[in-house]
């Protein structure tokens, strides 16, 4: 913890109301769509309506008569001015030692289309009617091919890419096969399960949207998007697609309506309306419809899996081995590439002592859209993985899941802990959660309440999922030499203006994490100050330094880092200009509460006054720079490793297979808590969403026409407020040991956590050995017919 | 998307079988159908318009009869293009057999729908397609028996 | 074009409308006021929620001119200056927000289902509710906002 800590408000470990509420509650927050530029024209993009075809011709000689119409661009006219394609940030090196194959995936597409929603054209009209009726008018002549959007047959599918023999787009391993393969046959038992997780669409509740502009007198562009990195958007559009000077371009990301992934991205919408404006001299907005939504975000998920693990006679882990089949849909996303290894086959010793572990990840082209991060972004697989054959495990061996799980769980005293799939955690103490977690649900008495349950003709079923998870990606040597194309580190900079007021400049985006509250708690308790008078900016290429962005719970672990950085630089020149207005030596200065002080004695100085010397330097230390304003970034030397428990118990309907959530409790650790009230939103948010996926959400391409059939919220079941319970949420906490906040990041472990813990509880219930997610009434009522 | 049914018609083979390449009793019996035009002896253009659930769509496209065998069987193609709605292609294989009030129609759909109908209205074609057959079939066979038939 | 008039958040507009526009295409984009959010596009999702004549509804399932006469009242029309509506208080103190997009429709919702009900159970809440969805919180929040602001209202 920061040496500070005597203010009671809004500094560390408060829950103080959000600074951002006030504007989102009264309708005066400004997204995107929101915005609106002087002499702005409406983009509507022309889509494929077949998941895989030649297109033949494109006529837009109708379209382009029609009422309203500026332009009418195509694929050609893209090839014409040399957009490149939408690159693939992440180059995975396959088993042979050979890149992943990433084809080319044009923004307009021009010679064929690979997905419904592609996008062949788009019409640019006064009014965004006129650009809808227009498009309408756009003719355009496709050869329907044979499409492929399975998952697990995609290998012997139709081909999609002449680049990607066989669809493969890598195959992938991470450990020794024949250790593993030893350590198997030589195990007293082995549980074999097949798994698969179900694809998800990430569904924030903001449509993506998008306004491009171009200043001709500056030569400078602008691109308002709801991007989760402005920055990150910025170099992919500057360095590989458009080809333009990153001073030229401006990314700003006013407030976001959510994204969980699917908003790291660059898409080909924001690329298209930035090099349109130029072409038509105008501003050109583009706002999805949640139609186009569910075309064209990234999916996340959708993996098929076999997976062994082995034991030994007294029910230690011996080995784990996965083989995992993972969709990337068309084409390769911007992060695609890592999530179903770097960020997956690495957490498969989850909590414990598996001693070797094997995993290979064959990724394949499908006619889909692509699949990307979606929030947990490959961990949640591997957590699914290895909470549901631990689970299956206890069963087929007839032990108790939690006594199984705290047998193999690596020891507090055995960090730092390094595992076979090449992570080394830092701390952790898994046998707190669980003996939290377990008293809380009371697991002794769910015999009893499993009774009552069954004398009212309903099956109850507990699950226990004890899940870890890898955040703040980092450092960026070691994720360069797996292929990563940026560094992860964060920037941030910290201004005191002249009265005493505090920016904080941050690279990280905030899209309903708080961090406008969070980071103001961190900087005002660092520096001694009211927090009412720090204020966070951030989202806009042309204030904030440089930043990597928000993703993988790594705002503050590296985001935060970064600023309490910038605020040592601070206090250690603080101390320079004290040491000379109260005569003293720099050596004998310290802070504490806002004060400078000289050790041993009442002399002090506040760091109002020290600020206002610094910019009003009448009185000043030879050799310093005026001014009170400081830049840091920040690379962190390891990820940061939360981890917990969760446990779900379950209800359900035998008559007709309606599972109920009766209980949930979650236990995290995630290191020390700047604000828990913030925290504890993240968990149930992130728990939501993975019992949607366990219970609700189903994302369906038909097998034969490769069409989404799920492409509505008529369809595709989002979780809505009478589906969930209110979650019983705790924590425990083991500092992280190597940032200086000792935080470990939030954002995504009730994602992870969830659909083990919700499957492993209907098994329970219904005897079953699997229920496929989503587990719906039907899936589950029939898993009760089977096993009854 | 299959579907299959059965209808029997108060008429003989051979005036079911005219009734199936003319036109005009076509058109009368498709629902929706704004206009079919004959281009040859085995191929027509349509424009039809429908609504299945919330998608309201005009489909422009062409029909062809295919497998001729008179006055026993034929098979009806067509593929619809319905703008930013998305699509339809389909085939009905129809066969006639003789029977005692007349004649026995069967048919067997194969259809497949795309883009914006397929999104958002997929839950809902197959009903909506078999509620468009039986409309179809019975407004057919009320033309042939000459019956008042009451367009929508 | 037909015109209409209305009381929008308290003060009387008229004008010519396109008989095609929506009632939140209307308030969006007529009338400036963005708060009121567009999440969908088959009303599933209650993100444009306001109140008509008191009543809360989907923007996105009304014609603008069927307001015509009535009292409109947005998300921008709820708080009294700086002074925020309780159910508005309630989902500051609550947490019952975060990215905020769902925000609004989800505030005006719930001022309509709880109104004259201020000890609304936790079903009733969740139920009533079931038009809005809100992918941040998990609703645990929401909830609890939600009947504190219907103490707080009094019925
Ligand atoms: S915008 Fe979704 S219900 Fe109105
Ligand atoms: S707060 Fe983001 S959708 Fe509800």
């Amino acid at each position: 913890m920061p040496d500070t800590g005597t203010i009671t408000s809004g500094g560390i470990g408060d829950a103080v109301q959000r600074k951002e509420d006030f504007r989102f509650l009264t309708g005066r927050g400004t997204y995107t769509d929101d915005i609106n530029r002087m002499g702005q024209t409406y983009a509507v993009f022309v889509r494929s309506p077949h998941a895989h075809a030649k297109i033949r011709s494109v006529d837009t000689s109708a379209a382009s008569q029609a009422s309203g119409v500026v332009s009418i661009l195509t694929g050609a006219d893209m090839v014409a001015d040399e957009v490149g394609s939408l690159i693939c940030g992440w180059n995975v090196v396959d088993r042979h030692g050979e890149g992943h194959k990433a084809p080319p995936h044009p923004p307009l597409a021009h010679d064929t289309v690979k997905h419904v929603g592609d996008q062949v054209a788009v019409v640019i009209a006064e009014t965004l009617s006129e650009a809808q009726a227009a498009a309408e008018l756009v003719e355009v002549d496709y050869e329907v091919l044979a499409a492929n959007v399975d998952t697990g047959s995609a290998l012997s599918g139709p081909e999609i890419h002449p680049e990607a023999p066989s669809n493969l787009c890598y195959d992938w391993i991470l450990g020794e096969e024949a250790d593993v393969d030893k350590a198997l046959a030589n195990s007293a038992h082995v549980t074999e399960l097949d798994i698969i997780n179900n694809r998800l669409v990430p569904n924030p509740m903001e449509p993506r949207a998008a306004i491009g502009e171009y200043d001709m007198a500056t030569g400078e562009y602008t691109c308002f998007s709801t991007s989760q990195n402005p920055h990150v958007l910025r170099l992919i559009l500057c360095a590989f697609v458009l080809g333009i000077p990153e001073t030229k371009l401006k990314v700003i990301a006013p407030d976001v309506g959510g994204g969980f992934g699917s908003k790291i991205f660059c898409y080909a919408e924001e690329t298209t309306c930035v090099w349109a404006s130029k072409k038509i001299g105008r501003p050109v907005k583009w706002t999805s419809t949640r139609s186009e939504a569910f075309l064209t975000d990234a999916h996340g998920r959708d993996h098929v899996s076999h997976v062994k693990l082995g034991l030994d006679a007294n029910g230690k882990f011996t080995a784990l081995k996965v083989e995992t089949i993972a969709n990337m849909g068309a084409y390769l996303s911007t992060f695609a590439s890592s999530v179903p290894t770097y960020l997956y086959a690495t957490l498969l010793a989850g909590q414990y002592t598996t001693p070797v572990i094997f995993c290979n990840t064959k990724a394949v082209f499908t006619n889909t859209v692509a699949v990307d991060a979606y929030r947990g972004a490959g961990r949640p697989e591997a957590t699914f993985v290895v909470e549901r054959i631990v689970e299956t495990a206890a069963r087929e061996l007839g032990v108790d899941p939690a006594e199984l799980r705290r047998k193999n769980f690596i020891q507090p005293d055995q960090f730092p802990y390094d595992t076979p799939v090449a992570l080394t955690y830092d701390t952790g103490n898994y046998e707190a959660s669980l003996d939290k977690a377990m008293g809380m649900i009371d697991y002794a008495g769910f015999p009893a309440r499993r009774a009552k349950s069954e004398a009212n003709g309903k099956k109850r079923g507990l699950g226990i999922s004890a899940y870890i998870e890898a955040c703040g990606i980092a450092p960026s040597a070691v994720v360069g030499s797996l292929g990563a194309g940026v560094g992860l580190w964060e920037s941030a900079q910290v201004r005191f203006n002249a009265t005493g007021s505090v920016s904080v400049f941050t690279g990280s985006h905030s899209h309903g994490q708080g961090h406008e509250t969070a980071f103001a708690q961190l900087a005002a308790t660092k520096l001694g100050i009211p927090f009412e008078n720090v204020e966070v900016v951030h989202g806009d290429t042309s204030k904030v330094p440089m930043g990597m962005g928000t993703y993988g719970s790594r705002s503050l672990a590296v985001g935060g880092s970064a600023i309490d950085r910038a605020c040592d630089k601070i206090i250690e020149k603080g101390k320079k200009v004290a040491a000379h207005l109260l005569e003293a030596a720099v050596e004998d200065i310290e802070f504490a509460d806002g004060n400078f002080t000289v050790a041993g004695t009442d002399k002090s100085k506040a760091m109002e006054e020290i600020v206002f010397a610094a910019y009003v330097p009448h009185d000043y230390p030879e050799g310093v720079e005026p001014g009170m304003d400081e830049t840091a970034f920040y690379d962190p030397g390891n990820f940061t490793y939360p981890a917990g428990t969760h446990i779900a118990e379950v209800e359900i309907d035998e008559a007709t297979g309606v599972t109920e959530i009766v209980d949930w409790v979650a236990v995290d650790d995630f290191g020390n808590v700047i604000n828990p009230m913030i925290v504890e939103g993240q968990v149930h948010g992130g728990i939501a969403q993975g019992v949607g996926q366990a219970l609700l959400e189903g994302t369906v391409y038909d097998k034969d026409s490769g069409q989404l059939v799920t492409g509505s919220y008529m369809d595709y079941c989002m979780p809505r407020a009478d589906d969930l319970p209110s979650f019983r949420v705790d924590m425990t906490t083991t500092a992280c040991t190597h940032n200086p906040l000792g935080v470990k990041g939030c954002g995504e472990a009730g994602a992870i956590a969830a659909p083990a813990a919700l499957i492993n509880a209907i098994t329970d219930a219904t005897g079953a050995v699997t229920v496929e997610m989503p587990a719906t009434p039907e899936r589950v009522w029939r898993a009760l017919q089977e096993n009854n | 998307m299959k579907l299959e049914g059965t209808y029997i018609i108060n008429a003989s083979k051979e005036e079911v079988w005219k009734a199936m390449n003319d036109p005009a009793i076509l058109q009368q019996a498709i629902p929706g159908c704004e206009s079919l035009e004959k281009i040859s002896d085995t191929q027509f253009t349509a424009v039809i318009k429908a609504k299945i659930g919330p998608v309201k769509a005009s489909f422009t496209g062409e029909v062809n009869l295919e497998n001729l065998n008179p006055p026993h069987s034929y098979t009806l193609t067509g593929e619809g293009k319905g703008g930013l709605a998305g699509f339809a292609t389909g085939s009905a294989d129809v066969s006639l057999n003789e029977h005692n009030d007349g004649t026995e129609l069967i048919y067997l759909v194969d259809a497949q729908v795309g883009g914006k109908i397929a999104q958002i209205g997929s839950r809902l074609v197959g009903g909506a397609a078999k509620k468009l057959s039986d409309k179809f079939f019975s407004r057919f066979a009320a033309v042939i028996n000459g019956e008042e038939e009451n367009p929508e | 074009m037909p015109s209409i008039s209305l009381t929008l958040n308290g003060r009387s507009v008229s004008g010519e409308v396109e008989t095609k526009t929506l009632l939140v295409d209307y308030i969006r984009e007529n009338q400036k006021l963005t708060g009121t959010h567009v999440g969908c596009d088959t009303s599933q999702c209650g993100s444009c929620v306001v109140h008509v004549d008191g009543k809360s509804v989907k923007s996105c399932t009304m014609l603008a001119v069927q307001v015509d006469g009535s009292e409109v009242t947005t998300i921008e029309g709820l708080a009294t200056g700086e002074e925020l509506h309780p159910m508005q208080e309630a989902f500051r103190q609550n947490h019952g927000l975060q990215c905020g997009f769902c925000t609004p429709g989800m505030v005006m919702s719930a001022v309509d289902l709880v109104a004259g009900n201020p000890d609304i159970s936790e079903t009733e809440i969740r139920e009533g509710l079931e038009g809005n969805i809100c992918r941040c919180t998990g609703y645990h929040n929401i909830v609890k906002s939600v009947q504190a602001g219907a103490k707080a209202m009094g019925g």
